[in-house]
């Protein structure tokens, strides 16, 4: 059942923006429609909080809202549901669950492809056995998937190596796509955000938490862009090493058990031993319950290397003037800070 | 005629406004409820300014407070400082080696950790308000006594009864509890103090290092008891300034002083009788439907926010 018009629906949330690259890539190649929700509006957050269960993080409401969007117009959903992506680590509970939680929320829900990706033990093997069956279920096989997974692949490990470079976001801009409505994305690019060359007399300032808090800019109301306007040049956990990243985890007396948090710690903790970067701004979702962990330790190493930390903490009803005071607060202490 | 320097403070609760001179000398200091109308509040307390001190010459104004940009559009603000920054700068100024700075205000709570007369450290409250001043207020309401006993009553506590501080809800109840159990109406106040400083210490204070001297400001800073609490919490006799409920206010008038203008562009005290108006609209241009406000002064539209795009604050030239 090679079916060339096969419409598949990708959530623009939670994992797309860690591997988009790869996933679109891959459908793409196996000559599959790939239909890519909007960024994230009101719409779509109004949507995703009616549906979602009330104890769940703002990003999976999101994810609700996103997949509610998409189900009409699309003959299949792809929501793997990822366990592990590398050895000895998990992904959170309340992602893993997402295949299951969507089925029962969204109502009429077209097929979920809800592949198991499952890495904690033998990565290559697991990784191998979750593209054979997610091609499968749609009707791919043999060297098409091979070569479909090779493509994705080279897509996906130059754009790491982009994002290293802090230059991911290339000509996509979020806000224009929104604007035009535009639900699939052309060129497979999540439209990150760009850490601006540096600039004379700016503040360093390393900007962590989850891709898919500081990447959706309805979500972060876009934080990132905020820092910058009040003189900060940011560094995200992405513009690290993945390496540095892992190194630095080793200095804890025990492995933390959430890929998503060895990054965050990671990062904080390559970052505290810069001495250029003048702060550190974690931004988590309220709810969340690997960083309410995470968030406190990074706070802990942080201050013991007396770099300033602001936590900021996002829900649906966050105002604006909030954040912003903490912002402007954080960006004020700073320079002085600095210079002193 | 003086040249006095203006300093507005928007909060939640309160709108306060302070004009001094020199700062060693205020001139006049206003606090007024806020009552969800800013706008109103703002132009009363102008009033109450110009009555105080007749039309004095303006050198300089600065804003600070949660309304602060709709503040600075209507007034023509000179500084327009987050109220950390307000708080902090007022503080040094009143106690000029303070170490840390416990400011506790309507639905807002902060912790400032300067050192130096630097501020190398802050938190405020996340989304709770539980400890602060509205609770405060509301219980002093439903017991029936005014905010003003409340905090003598709470010094004739002889044993303070223990209340549950980390959710205001929670903690009504423990306090009806209380009463109906037959605990003196003071020792239960004692306790609901003694509740709120182990609630703001544990959630804001978390992990800081306060050091001595501390300044307690904003208007819970007028309750006796919450002073109490906090010089038996830390073991450190906190400072209350004299214009402790003015404080973020007093810190935007320095800074305005500290940004030596040229001239102010304060938009004179005409304002107080002119009309001003705001309303929100839903912006239908995108999906993002962002809640655009737009203030006008008559017709004319001075400002509007709230859209994530500009479409709409930047078509206002001001």
């Amino acid at each position: 059942m090679k079916n060339k018009k096969l419409r598949l629906g990708l959530p623009r949330a939670l994992f797309y923006y860690y591997y988009a690259p790869w996933w679109e890539t891959f459908w793409q190649a196996l000559g599959v429609e790939v239909v890519v929700s909007p960024p994230t509006n009101k719409e779509i957050m109004d949507l995703g909080v009616s549906l979602a269960v009330a104890e769940a993080c703002l990003p999976v409401k999101i994810y609700y809202g996103h997949t509610a969007w998409l189900a009409g117009q699309v003959d299949v959903l792809f929501v793997p549901r990822l366990v592990s992506v590398e050895k000895k680590s998990f992904i959170c509970p309340k992602l893993m669950g997402l295949p299951d939680m969507l089925r029962a929320a969204v109502k009429p829900c077209p097929p979920i492809i809800d592949t198991v990706i499952n890495c904690v033990r033998q990565p290559q093997e697991g990784l191998a056995a979750a593209v054979e069956d997610m091609a499968g279920r749609v009707g791919f096989r043999g060297r098409e998937v091979q070569s479909a997974r090779e493509a994705a692949q080279e897509r996906y490990l130059c754009w790491l190596e982009r994002q290293q470079m802090g230059r991911a976001n290339g000509a996509t801009d979020l806000t224009s796509a929104s604007a035009a409505g535009a639900a699939v994305s052309e060129t497979g690019k999540p439209g990150l955000i760009d850490s601006a060359p540096a600039q004379a007399g700016s503040l360093k300032v390393g900007l962590v938490g989850h891709a898919y808090l500081i990447h959706d800019r309805f979500l972060s109301m876009d934080i990132p862009a905020k820092v910058k306007k009040m003189g900060g040049e940011i560094t995200l956990p992405e513009n690290l090493p993945p390496d540095q990243i892992a190194l630095a985890c080793r200095q804890l007396p025990k492995r933390l058990f959430w890929t998503l948090g060895q990054k965050i710690m990671g990062s904080v903790l390559s970052l505290i031993e810069q001495d250029s970067i003048a702060g550190i701004i974690h931004l988590t979702a309220f709810g969340c319950g690997p960083d309410s962990l995470v968030g406190d330790l990074a706070e802990r190493y942080a201050r013991r290397r007396g770099t300033p930390f602001l936590l900021l903490t996002i829900d649906e009803h966050t105002g604006e003037a909030g954040v912003n005071t903490r912002l402007e607060a954080f960006m004020d202490m700073l320079p002085r800070r600095y210079s002193a | 005629m003086k040249k006095i320097y203006l300093g507005i403070d928007v909060g939640s609760v309160s709108t306060n406004l302070i004009a001094f001179a020199s700062p060693e000398e205020m001139l006049a200091s206003v606090y007024l409820r806020t009552y969800g109308q800013p706008i109103q509040a703002i132009q009363e307390g102008l009033k109450q300014i110009v009555t105080l001190l007749g039309k004095a010459e303006v050198a300089g104004v600065g804003v600070t407070g949660s309304g602060r940009a709709l503040a600075a559009v209507m007034t023509g603000a000179d500084v327009v400082k987050n109220e950390i920054t307000a708080h902090a700068v007022a503080a040094s100024f009143v106690v000029p080696d303070v170490q840390t700075v416990v400011e506790i205000g309507g639905q807002d709570s902060k912790l400032i950790i300067l050192r130096q007369g630097v501020v190398t450290d802050f938190a405020m409250n996340t989304v709770c308000a539980a400890g602060t001043g509205s609770f405060l207020d509301q219980q002093a309401a439903r017991i029936g006594i005014s905010i003003e006993e409340f905090g003598p009553q709470a010094l004739k506590a002889k044993n303070p009864v223990r209340i549950a501080g980390r959710c205001a809800v929670f903690a009504e109840s423990d306090m009806i509890h209380k009463q109906q159990q037959g605990h003196s109406l003071e020792d239960i106040l004692a306790g609901l103090c003694e509740a709120l400083v182990r609630n703001y210490l544990n959630n804001v204070g978390k992990g800081k290092e306060i050091l001595a001297p501390v300044v307690f400001q904003g208007g819970v800073a007028a309750n006796a008891g919450m002073c109490q609490a906090f010089n038996r919490a830390l073991n450190i006799e906190v400072i209350v300034p004299k214009q402790y409920n003015v404080m973020g206010a007093f810190g935007a008038a320095l800074l305005a002083r500290e940004a030596k203008l040229e001239s102010s562009s304060f938009r004179g005290f005409e304002l107080i009788d002119r009309h001003f108006s705001s309303n929100g609209f839903d912006c239908q241009g995108c999906a993002n439907r962002c809640e655009v406000v737009e203030f006008r002064e008559g017709e004319r539209v001075l400002a509007r926010w709230g859209d994530r795009c500009g479409k709409w604050s930047n078509a206002v030239a001001v």
